[in-house]
C-alpha cells in the first residue's frame, strides 16, 4: 500500500473528538462519557454558560417551526427537554412529542424534569442514535435537533436518516453553534469559550475537559454554508438559515417535500 | 438581533400569564381556546403578533410561521371594542376589521384579557403582610380612577402618536415606561420591607 493511501485510509477510519483525531468507533464512547459526567449540572450550567440565551435561541427555534396542536414531533439529542416541554404544551393532547436522546443518563434526567413540571400524556422517551433512528418513515411533522448535531459522529448519516422519518411536508430544524459573523465577535468568542468556559466547568461541575472538548467541538462543527449544503445532500429542499446572536448560533431550516 | 428582540415579547407574556394564572376563571376560559393560534395585523404595528394559546397559558411571538385559526385584521383604538357581538358587523362595514376564520376565538381572546378578574388585596397580603397590601391597593384604585378617566385620551393619544410616528416603535415606548414604572414600584417595596422589617 503506498503511503497517500495509508493516509487516506487513516482518515476515512478517524473521526474529530473536540481537536484530537479519535477512531470513529471511540467518538461515540467519548461522547458519551462527557454527557454522562455533565448530566446531573446541565441545565444549570447551560444557563451559566450561555448567561440565559439558550433559552432565547430554543423560544426562536420554537416560534419557527409552526408547530400546531395534534402534531409529532421528534426531539432528537433532546436531552434535558427544553424544547421537549415547549413543543408537548404546543401539540396539545391529541399531538405527540418524542424526546430522544443516545445518553441513558441525559434522557433520565429529562424525564425527571419534565415530570416534576408536570408533563405526563403526550411525551415519549426514546433512547436512539440519531444515525439510525428507530422509527417508520414519513412518521414526524417536525424535527429539531438542538447543539446535538456537533457531536454525531456520522453527520450525514444522521441527516438522511430524519429525512427518512420525516413526513413529506414536515421540517427539520437545526439549531447548532455556528461561526460568527464579525471577526471582532469571534475573537470574544474564542477567549470566552477557550478561557472562561473550562473554567465555569472546573468551578461548578468540577469538569473542565468536558468543557473544553465542548469548546473544541463547537470549533469543529461545519460553519452556516457547510451545514446549508449538507442537508441540501441529504434530500432537503428548500433549505435556508438565520443566524442569531452574530452568528454565535445558527438556526437551520430544511423541508422534505 | 433577532434573538434579543424576543425580550419584550417574552416580557410581556409573562406578565400575561402572570396575571392570567391569579384569575380563578382563567383555566376555563383558557380552555375554551386550547390549541387555537391566533394571528393579529394590526395596522400600526410594524409586525404581525400571532397568540398561541395552550392549556394554561399564553405564548406571543411576532413569527408568522404555520397556519393560524383566525386572523384579524384591525386598528390598535379597536380591539377592546371587539368583545361586543353587535360591533364586529359594523366595524366590518366601515373598513375597521376584517376576519379570517372563527371571529369567536378573536372575541374570546379580548374577553379572556378584559375580563380578568384579580383579588390583587389578597394576593398582596399573601405576599407582603396586610398593612403594605392595604397602602398599594389603596394605591392601585386610586390608579384605577385615574387610569379610566384617561383612558378615552389616551386611546385618542395612541391612536395619534402610532399613527404619526409608525417608525417609533410603540412596544418600545410602552417597555421603556413598563420599565421605569416596574423599578419605581420595585424602590417602594423595598423601602416598605425594611419598614416593616425595623418594626418587627
Ligand atoms: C448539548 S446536548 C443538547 C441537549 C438539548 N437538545 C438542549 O438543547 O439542551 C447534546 C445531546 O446530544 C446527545 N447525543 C450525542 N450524540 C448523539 C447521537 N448520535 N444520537 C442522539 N443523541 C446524541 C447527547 O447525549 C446530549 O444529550
Amino acid at each position: 500500500m503506498n503511503d497517500k493511501q495509508d493516509k487516506q485510509d487513516q482518515q476515512r477510519d478517524s473521526i474529530d473528538f473536540g481537536y484530537q483525531q479519535v477512531a470513529r468507533e471511540r467518538k461515540k464512547g467519548l461522547v458519551a462519557n462527557v454527557f454522562n459526567s455533565v448530566a446531573a449540572k446541565y441545565d444549570v450550567m447551560n444557563d451559566l454558560m450561555s448567561m440565559g440565551i439558550h433559552r432565547l435561541w430554543k423560544r426562536y427555534t420554537i416560534d419557527c417551526s409552526g408547530v400546531r396542536q395534534g402534531m409529532k414531533v421528534l426531539d432528537i439529542a433532546g436531552g434535558t427537554g427544553d424544547l421537549t416541554a415547549q413543543f408537548a404544551r404546543r401539540v396539545g393532547p391529541q399531538g405527540e412529542v418524542v424526546l430522544a436522546d443516545i445518553n441513558d443518563a441525559m434522557l433520565k434526567v429529562g424525564r425527571d424534569k419534565l415530570r416534576d413540571k408536570g408533563h405526563v400524556g403526550n411525551i415519549r422517551y426514546v433512547q436512539a442514535d440519531a444515525e439510525q433512528l428507530p422509527f417508520d418513515d414519513n412518521s414526524f411533522d417536525i424535527i429539531t435537533i438542538a447543539f446535538g448535531l456537533r457531536n454525531v459522529t456520522d453527520k450525514p448519516a444522521a441527516l438522511r436518516s430524519m429525512f427518512r422519518v420525516l413526513k413529506p411536508g414536515g421540517r427539520l430544524l437545526v439549531l447548532e453553534f455556528s461561526k460568527p459573523i464579525t471577526p471582532a465577535l469571534e475573537q470574544v468568542y474564542d477567549f470566552y469559550s477557550f478561557n472562561v468556559l473550562p473554567k465555569m466547568g472546573q468551578l461548578v461541575a468540577n469538569d473542565a475537559d468536558s468543557y473544553q472538548y465542548l469548546a473544541e467541538s463547537i470549533r469543529m462543527h461545519p460553519d452556516q454554508e457547510t451545514l446549508k449544503t449538507m442537508m441540501h445532500e441529504a434530500g432537503y429542499d428548500n433549505v435556508d438559515y438565520q443566524n442569531l446572536t452574530g452568528g454565535i448560533v445558527a438556526l437551520h431550516r430544511g423541508y422534505k417535500f | 438581533m433577532k434573538s434579543l428582540s424576543l425580550i419584550p415579547w417574552l416580557v410581556l407574556e409573562t406578565l400575561v400569564n402572570e396575571l392570567l394564572s391569579r384569575d380563578a376563571n382563567s383555566p376555563e376560559r383558557l380552555q375554551k381556546l386550547a390549541g387555537k393560534v391566533l394571528r393579529f395585523d394590526i395596522k400600526e404595528l410594524p409586525f404581525v403578533v400571532t397568540v398561541t394559546v395552550e392549556q394554561q397559558a399564553i405564548r406571543l411571538s411576532t413569527s408568522t410561521e404555520g397556519d393560524a385559526d383566525c386572523w384579524i385584521q384591525t386598528e390598535l383604538g379597536v380591539l377592546p371594542e371587539l368583545t361586543d357581538n353587535a360591533n364586529l358587523t359594523r366595524l366590518i362595514k366601515a373598513g375597521q376589521l376584517d376576519i379570517e376564520g372563527d371571529p369567536m376565538l378573536a372575541q374570546q381572546l379580548v374577553m379572556l384579557v378584559k375580563g380578568l378578574d384579580i383579588d390583587w388585596e389578597s394576593e398582596l397580603e399573601a405576599k407582603l403582610g396586610v398593612l403594605p397590601a392595604q397602602w398599594l391597593s389603596n394605591l392601585w384604585r386610586s390608579g384605577q380612577r385615574h387610569m379610566k378617566e384617561a383612558s378615552k385620551s389616551h386611546r385618542r393619544w395612541i391612536n395619534g402618536v402610532v399613527i404619526e410616528e409608525k417608525r417609533l416603535l410603540p412596544a418600545r415606548i410602552e417597555f421603556e415606561q413598563f420599565k421605569q414604572q416596574l423599578q419605581q414600584l420595585r424602590a417602594t417595596i423595598e423601602r416598605l420591607e425594611r419598614q416593616v422589617k425595623q418594626e418587627q
